[in-house]
Parts: C-alpha cells; sequence; structure tokens
C-alpha cells in the first residue's frame, strides 16, 4: 500500500479540541494533510449516524475530538460522547471494517501538541490499516 | 380457557393474539363477548407491535396480550418511553417450545409469569455468531456485504420490530445518511440501523422472520447485544433503566412511580 | 436557488506562500451556487471587509463563505460585515485554510492547496444549506463578581465600584492584599506597599456598590453570561449571589523549591518573599547572594517568571542601599530586567557594587556551611572558573506558580488552564483579559506571572470588559439553540435525557407528544441531536443536513464519488 494517502474526515468541538487545534497552527506544529476539521459546538452533538455515513462513503478514517472528561463546556456533554464512539466502533466490527478507523480523543484548548500528535498517529495508523474495504464494493 | 383467563379473571376488554382464518394465520383482536376460534400460540409474531400501532386507537379499557420473555421486554422498552400504560396491560404470559427456542437461538425465553405452555432452558449460543466471531475483520466483511447485498429496502425489519418507534419517518429513508439512490441500499442503512437497535433490541428475531431475502439479522442483533453489555453494561428489556447512551457518567434511574411497595 | 460569493484571504503571506491561491479561487468558482469566488490580500482589512460588501452587492449573494484564519477570532467581525451587506449574519460560514492547512502543511503547498480545496468545499456545502436565524435578548444582572482580593482583584473591584456597578469581592482570607501582604517595598520607585493597597482598599470600603466577602470561598457556578449564579460559602454562612459578569483575580503564588540548595534545612537560605520578610524587620545581612531561576526555566516548568530578577534587583539595591559595605551577589542565567526603569535599576546596581555572575543549568551553584556563614560555589560561566562567595544569607528566586486548586476553579468557572495550571484566556493578542467563556474575564498572576503595574493594568482592564455587558443591559443570545420537529418526533425521550442543562421535555399539544426545547435554557451543545434517532431534533447551524453536505462535499472531492 506505498501510495495510500487515507482521507480522514475530524469532528472537532468549538471549545477544546477546534481551539487545541487553532493552536497547533498558530505554534505551526506541522503534520499530514489528511485531516479534514468538521467544526461543532460540542463532541457530544456527534452523531453516530455521521460516523457510520463517513464510512460507508469510503472515507477511511474519522476522528472525534472533545474537551476532557470533568473538562466539557457544556459540563457533561462529553460523557455521552465517550459512551456512544466504543459502541459505534462494535458496529463497524461486527461487519467486520476495523474498528481504529474511528478514534475518540480528547485535546483541550491548550494541546496544540496533542493534536498534531494525535493527527500524526492517526494518519499513520489508517495509511498501515489501508484503504477503507468499502471502496472496493457497490452496492 | 384463554378467554377465560383474559376476560374473566384479569378483567381485560381486548386481547390480542394470533389467529387462524380460512387457512391463513394472522395477528387479531378479540374483543370481550366475541369469539375466539382458532387461536395459534404456536405460530410466532411480534404482537407488542400491532399493540403499539393500534393503541392510539384503543382509548378505553385493559388489552390483554399474549407476552413471550421478549415481548416482556418490549413492552418494558414502550412503558418506560411512555408510549403505552402499564396499567391498561395485561401480560398472558407464554413459554416458548424448544422447537421456537431452537430457532430464535434465545437465551432468555421464560417470561415472567408462565399461563401457557411449559418453560424450557435457554440456548447459550448462536452457531453464526460464534463463527462470525471468530472470522478475520476481512472475511466477516465479505460475509455481511454478500448478506446486504441482498436487501431491496421492504423495511420489513423495521416495520415488524416492537421497538422501532419512528415510523413513518425513519431516518433510513432519507438520503442525507443513506446515499445510495436504489437497491440495494449501502452498508450504513444496516450500520445504522444496528446502532439504533443497541440499546433497544430485545432479540425477537421478528426482523429476520420478515425478511424476504433471508439475511440472517437476529445474529447480528445478538453480536451487538453482547458488546452493549459488555462495554456499558446495559440490557434493554427494563423499565426501570435508562439507555446508558444518552445519560452521563453517573447514569440515571428512572424514578419509582409504582405505588404497591 | 442560494447565490454563494467565496473570498479567499491570502492573510499576506500566511496562507499565500503555501497555499496556491488562484488554484483555489478557480476551483471554487465552479463549486455548486457558487456565483462568484474572489481573493483578498487580508480579508480583515478594511479594504478587504469592504470588498466583500460591494461584491455582495453587484452579485446579489445571499450567502457568504470566507477562507481565512479561524472563525473563533475573526466570525463576529464577517458576520457584522454581512450584515452590512443586508445580509443576515448567519447566512455566513468560515473555512480555516491557515491555522488547519498552511500553517500546518508548510513544506507541501501542493497537499495543502488539495486540502484547502476540498475544505471550501465543504463549508459552500454547508453554506448552500444555511438558514437566517434571528437572535433572542436576555436581560442582564447587573452586578459584577470579583474572585480574589489581592491587588488584581482590588483593582478590578475599585475600577468598577468606581463606574457605578454593584460588585462583590470573593477574598480566602481573613485580610484584603494578596501578595502584597508579603512585599514590603516595591520597586521600582520603592513605595511601601501599603500605600498602594490601603488606597484601594480605602475606595472599596467607602462605597456603597462595593460588598466585601472575607474568608468566602466560591463553591457552586451556574449560568450564562449575564446571569450568573454563584454559590459563596464562609464559616457561617452561605450565600447565592446572582452575577452578569465573573472577574477571576485569584493570583499566584511563589514556588517553595522542596529541599533544593537546603532550603528549609539549611538557615540562611530562603526565598524571596522569606527575604523581605527580613527586610521589612530591619534586619540588612552584611552579606548576600541572590540565586536566580531557582526552579524555572528548565525541564518541566520552561518559563520565565518575569518578576524574579527585578524583585532581586530590588532588594540588592536596598541592602546596599543600607549598607554600602555590604557585599551583594547575584548569580542569574540572563538578567531580565526589561523596560527603562528596570534597566536603569539594573545598571545602578552594577554601579553601586553588585556583583552579577553567570551560570548555566548544567552546573549550578552549591551552599555549604562555614564557620560564620555560607558558602556559595558556582561555576562562572564567563570567565569559565569555580568561584566561591562567603555569604550570611542565600536568596533563591523561585517563579511564581499557580495556586494549588487553580484546576478545580476553572472546573468550577468552566474556564481552561493551561499545561501548568495558569488561566488560558481566549486570544493572547485579540482578547488577552477574556475567556472563551463569555462573561468570565481573567487578570494578573492567574493568567501569567505579572509585575504590580502589569496586574494593575490588567485588573482595570477586566473591569473595563466586565463593565460593557453590565452597561448594555442585554445579552444577545445566539442563533445555535435546538428545535425538535413536530412532526417527525416520536417522543421518546432520547434527547430529554441528554440534555446536560436539562432544557428539553415531552410536552403534549393538540394530543399529540413531542419534545420541546426551552431556549432560555439551551445552550446550544447539540447533545440532543445526536440522540435523536430519528433526526427530529436539530440545532441551528449544525442541522444534519448541513453535516451531511459536508461530508459528502469531502468524499466527492476526496474519492471521487458520491
Amino acid at each position: 500500500m506505498t501510495n495510500f494517502n487515507p482521507t480522514i474526515l475530524a469532528f472537532c468541538c468549538n471549545w477544546c479540541s477546534y481551539a487545541g487545534a487553532d493552536l497547533a497552527g498558530v505554534s505551526r506544529l506541522q503534520m499530514p494533510p489528511n485531516v479534514h476539521v468538521i467544526r461543532v459546538m460540542c463532541s457530544a452533538s456527534v452523531k453516530p449516524e455521521y460516523v457510520l455515513k463517513a464510512i460507508s462513503q469510503g472515507v477511511d478514517g474519522v476522528l472525534v475530538l472533545g474537551c476532557h472528561i470533568g473538562d466539557c463546556h457544556y459540563m457533561t456533554g462529553n460523557h455521552r460522547t465517550a459512551k456512544r464512539m466504543p459502541l459505534v466502533q462494535k458496529v463497524l466490527k461486527e461487519v467486520g471494517i476495523d474498528e481504529r478507523r474511528l478514534r475518540l480523543d480528547w485535546v483541550s484548548a491548550s494541546e496544540g501538541e496533542k493534536f498534531q500528535n494525535v493527527v500524526i498517529e492517526f494518519v499513520d495508523e489508517v495509511t498501515k490499516l489501508g484503504p477503507n474495504p468499502m471502496r472496493g464494493v457497490k452496492f | 380457557m384463554l378467554v377465560k383467563l383474559a376476560f374473566e379473571e384479569r378483567g381485560a376488554d381486548h386481547l390480542l393474539i394470533m389467529r387462524e382464518e380460512h387457512g391463513n394465520v394472522a395477528p387479531a383482536m378479540i374483543s370481550k363477548g366475541e369469539s375466539a376460534d382458532g387461536v395459534r400460540l404456536d405460530i410466532p409474531y411480534q404482537l407488542v407491535t400491532i399493540l403499539e400501532n393500534i393503541y392510539p386507537w384503543l382509548s378505553k379499557g385493559k388489552i390483554a396480550i399474549i407476552t413471550r420473555r421478549c415481548d416482556e421486554k418490549a413492552l418494558a422498552e414502550l412503558v418506560k418511553r411512555k408510549y403505552v400504560d402499564e396499567k391498561r396491560i395485561v401480560k398472558i404470559g407464554l413459554a416458548c417450545s424448544e422447537e421456537q427456542i431452537k430457532k430464535c437461538r434465545c437465551n432468555d425465553p421464560v417470561p415472567s409469569n408462565v399461563a401457557v405452555g411449559e418453560p424450557h432452558e435457554g440456548m447459550k449460543d448462536d452457531e453464526l455468531a460464534l463463527a462470525l466471531s471468530k472470522m478475520s475483520h476481512e472475511d466477516r466483511f465479505n460475509f455481511w456485504v454478500d448478506q446486504y447485498k441482498k436487501c431491496n429496502k421492504c423495511f420489513g425489519c423495521t416495520l415488524n420490530c416492537p421497538v422501532c418507534f419512528c415510523d413513518d419517518d425513519c431516518v433510513l429513508e432519507d438520503r442525507t445518511f443513506v446515499a445510495e439512490p436504489n437497491v440495494p441500499p449501502g452498508l450504513s442503512f444496516h450500520m445504522i440501523r444496528s446502532f439504533h437497535m443497541i440499546d433497544k433490541c430485545i432479540e425477537c428475531g421478528e426482523c429476520e422472520r420478515a425478511c424476504p431475502a433471508e439475511i440472517p439479522l437476529l445474529t447480528m442483533r445478538k453480536l451487538l447485544a453482547k458488546d452493549m453489555k459488555e462495554v456499558l453494561g446495559f440490557s434493554p428489556g427494563d423499565e426501570m433503566t435508562v439507555s446508558p447512551l444518552n445519560t452521563s457518567l453517573e447514569g440515571e434511574q428512572l424514578e419509582d412511580e409504582c405505588d404497591e411497595c | 436557488m442560494p447565490r454563494i460569493g467565496v473570498f479567499i484571504c491570502h492573510c499576506g503571506n500566511n496562507i499565500a506562500s503555501t497555499v496556491g491561491i488562484e488554484k483555489l479561487v478557480e476551483f471554487a468558482k465552479a463549486l455548486p451556487s457558487v456565483v462568484v469566488a474572489e481573493h483578498n490580500l487580508y480579508s480583515c482589512s478594511e479594504e478587504g471587509l469592504s470588498s466583500i460588501r460591494k461584491s455582495a452587492e453587484e452579485n446579489k449573494l445571499d450567502r457568504i463563505v470566507v477562507a481565512a484564519c479561524t472563525p473563533r477570532t475573526h466570525e463576529p467581525l464577517f458576520r457584522k460585515t454581512c450584515e452590512m451587506a443586508g445580509i443576515n449574519k448567519y447566512l455566513f460560514e468560515f473555512v480555516s485554510i491557515r491555522e488547519h492547512c498552511s500553517w500546518i502543511h508548510i513544506k507541501d503547498g501542493d497537499a495543502a492547496t488539495d486540502k484547502a480545496k476540498k475544505l471550501v468545499a465543504m463549508g459552500v456545502a454547508k453554506a448552500a444549506l444555511l438558514e437566517p436565524q434571528r437572535e433572542t435578548e436576555s436581560n442582564v444582572t447587573p452586578t459584577a463578581v470579583v474572585i480574589g482580593g489581592g491587588l488584581t482583584g482590588l483593582t478590578a473591584a475599585a475600577s468598577l465600584v468606581a463606574q457605578g456597578i454593584n460588585t462583590h469581592l470573593i477574598e480566602r482570607e481573613g485580610t484584603l492584599g494578596g501578595i502584597l501582604k508579603d512585599i514590603d517595598i516595591i520597586g521600582p520607585e520603592f513605595k511601601k506597599t501599603k500605600e498602594l493597597s490601603d488606597q484601594l482598599i480605602k475606595e472599596l470600603k467607602d462605597s456603597s456598590k462595593a460588598h466585601i466577602h472575607m474568608n468566602s470561598k466560591v463553591t457552586s457556578s451556574s449560568g450564562f453570561i449575564g446571569n450568573f449564579e454563584l454559590t459563596v460559602e464562609s464559616k457561617d454562612k452561605s450565600e447565592k449571589i446572582p452575577a452578569g459578569a465573573i472577574i477571576l483575580a485569584t493570583g499566584a503564588r511563589e514556588l517553595v523549591p522542596a529541599g533544593e540548595y537546603g532550603c528549609g534545612s539549611v538557615p540562611g537560605v530562603m526565598t524571596q518573599l522569606e527575604f523581605e520578610k527580613l527586610l521589612a524587620k530591619g534586619e540588612v545581612p552584611k552579606r548576600a547572594v541572590f540565586i536566580q531561576c531557582v526552579g524555572s526555566r528548565q525541564s518541566g516548568r520552561e518559563y520565565c517568571s518575569r518578576v524574579c530578577c527585578n524583585t532581586s534587583l530590588k532588594n540588592a539595591l536596598r541592602i546596599i542601599t543600607a549598607l554600602p559595605d555590604a557585599s551583594v551577589s547575584i548569580i542569574h542565567r540572563d538578567i531580565m530586567s526589561y523596560g527603562t526603569t528596570s534597566e536603569h535599576i539594573y545598571r545602578e546596581a552594577s554601579e553601586k557594587g553588585v556583583r552579577f555572575l553567570r551560570y548555566s543549568l548544567e552546573r549550578p551553584a552549591t551552599i555549604t556551611r562555614k564557620q560564620n556563614g555560607l558558602v556559595v560555589k558556582v561555576f562562572d560561566e564567563t570567565i569559565d572558573e569555580n568561584i566561591n562567595i562567603d555569604t550570611d544569607v542565600v536568596v533563591l528566586a523561585t517563579p511564581m506558580v499557580p495556586r494549588e486548586d487553580s484546576r478545580d476553579v476553572g472546573r468550577l468557572l468552566k474556564v481552561p488552564v493551561d499545561k501548568y495550571g495558569f488561566f488560558l484566556e481566549a486570544h493572547v493578542k485579540l482578547r488577552p483579559v477574556e475567556f472563551s467563556t463569555d462573561g468570565v474575564f481573567i487578570c494578573g498572576s492567574a493568567r501569567w506571572p505579572s509585575s504590580l503595574s502589569e496586574c494593575i493594568s490588567q485588573g482595570m482592564a477586566a473591569a473595563a470588559k466586565a463593565s460593557i455587558p453590565i452597561r448594555k443591559g442585554k445579552v444577545v443570545v445566539e442563533a445555535i439553540t435546538s428545535w425538535a420537529d413536530p412532526d417527525k418526533c416520536a417522543a421518546c425521550g432520547s434527547c430529554v435525557t441528554s440534555c446536560p442543562y436539562e432544557a428539553i421535555e415531552i410536552a403534549e399539544e393538540e394530543g399529540k407528544r413531542c419534545a420541546k426545547v426551552n431556549e432560555t435554557l439551551c445552550k446550544g451543545c447539540g447533545a440532543c441531536v445526536a440522540a435523536c434517532p430519528n433526526d427530529a431534533m436539530q440545532q441551528r447551524g449544525f442541522t444534519t443536513r448541513q453535516l451531511g453536505a459536508m461530508i459528502d462535499a469531502l468524499v466527492k472531492n476526496a474519492l471521487g464519488e458520491t
């Protein structure tokens, strides 16, 4: 899989992870160009349907980034995210799609470096997983 | 005997059962005083789905319903969401036959009280589920793609499902989440249904029985029920516990509104 | 059919040096519903903004997409521009191609341009589906709360009451003044600290608008800008205080080095604040060595605490002024005495005989006891030799560090802290005394080790900012709340459970049960949207159609399929 460049979708929450991504940008922390961010107000608003839709349509990896537990701008919003995403991973796993194509992580507004690390690690992991198997399938 | 139990002993005004007429078996509602010929207790069907659909038109009276263990759990999910008033429902417990238990690969076949039938033990495993868990991701993927390619969006699974309550407005009909305009719909159709069912499905198997393409839908439901139990320690079918998917990490219990104890 | 205008920003060289602007403009022109695509050198400049307005008018645009820096700082500016062009401000979409693209893919211009295309396509797809929104207003409680009664808090509170604003000052200790209580004389004017704090305390006590709570702590906080409710507890009572704005001025503390350099065990070795106490008592040592950067500018605490060098210079001068024959040395890793007055004091100290010696992190000083005092042994980096200095007193200039409970306070007020525990402002240049959370403000050393004059300026700045919503009397609630479509809603209650603010209930209207969102309680998090199985629950500005369209746009432009 030498020239495989994964297409990755990321959901970032306005108060923490999006701000962390901004800080990474301001600090000029370099990372691979595979990640495309959709801004949401809270990671709790990331519908599992979005993740499943994206994967079904061929996106190679999905990142859901929220505030650390206890630091959510909306108090316990991210608690819901914390519980939903592992189950979305199970849905992927049971249908035979590697659950590592979905990653949930917590990035605070001051963690520019963490954002960079998560992006680099995830792009690397998804590259190793290869293209989304849905890409070869025509329904 | 069933009629006597429902109308005289338990005070119901209507009874939901499966009835044979002119050689066909279908759900029927018998009201007090009507004849109860042709009742078939051996044909499985989700009467709770029927109950849910006609409930808005039954503004008065008590409704008796044949409930297997799965029906009981389905009812609990409806009661939890205030779709039916528990006080108006009379459950007539039916213990499934060994043959039926095998067909459903049921691991929880005995209702809380048995009025009809002999209780039997449940099965431990669904063989297909076991085989799938041992497969590699790739093999499993190929299996399910082959299965799901047969789907022709008849919506038999959703329409017959007792806990699928969105009725006319199912998101699976929407291009927003299921991009494919034709049949078969893509994987998102089945994955989204799987996720929606993960905190509601009571493993009655009606979806699998309804599917004209014979896709092993119940097996997928069982695999995810196991995952849900493992990850969040939750199994649907309990009136008192709210789905943990929407609660904070400390969880939430419904208030005990029972006046009796 | 929507008429979208796309405006790509060069941001000088910041975007243009990596992303191919012309290619991006050509690409944007061809996107569905895009009527015009242009580029500007600095979209946020007066020139850029007026060119956007002009284009909107000429091309009869009804939606604007700007591809530039970040919405977190510039969205309000462009929204205003939309309004001035007669376009509802919610018909605006911001695409980040700087922080999220040009700045992080510097070496790969082709890939960055490619990615920028996809991001713009996603933004356009969303913009096409945006709906105009109306904002609602809520009243502001005309009261401010200042947490912390040190110099910063006192200054902020005094500024607020001077404007006639009802202000509550919450102080943990039994006396006001914070760290000022431990300092006797302050530089560079060599004034008595008491003069500073006494003046402020008098202003507050004389004002009927100031309410001072001593020995008190904030134990809970809820609400939002204009409508906060704080619970303040002291030993024998608990009070609920409604507030329109909150100023955090909890300060910092001096790091007491654990056992380093013999601090705490070897007599004569002490921190700067401990030394201040000695000087206040008139106990001027004949010999003193100041060691700078003890516990700062090293692994684990990389920052410079900014005030320690000036403090040491001040105290060194105090010694040498009192005892002209005193032997005073300052061993340092750099002297930070920036500005006019501080540099002047550095020069003066040097001229009066204070010795300056450079040491390195790799070869720190050691302190040993001698018969009549201490010996400081250090390797002088300038002359490359080991030096022994006999002394009576060793003063360790340690950095200011956050208070131990700063993270707890942060959680209480839902404001972020950085990796050290200092509070994080909304934007270091554009919003230095504000938090991202509207209505909560930060000033003084709680944010970053600050000199007393900086604390004063920041306290005044925070008070000025806090007074704005209070003076306006009304706050506009952003139109990003959620609502349930009654035609779709199955009244399952999933949204009710998922709302962190209990803002949703199942209500019965005309015989049909349906979820209903209380707009004043809804904070716009969208948790309910994710909980809803049949797409009945939607969030304004983030509808499922809009986000679904963004995903489709990514798939189309990245994978070439739909």
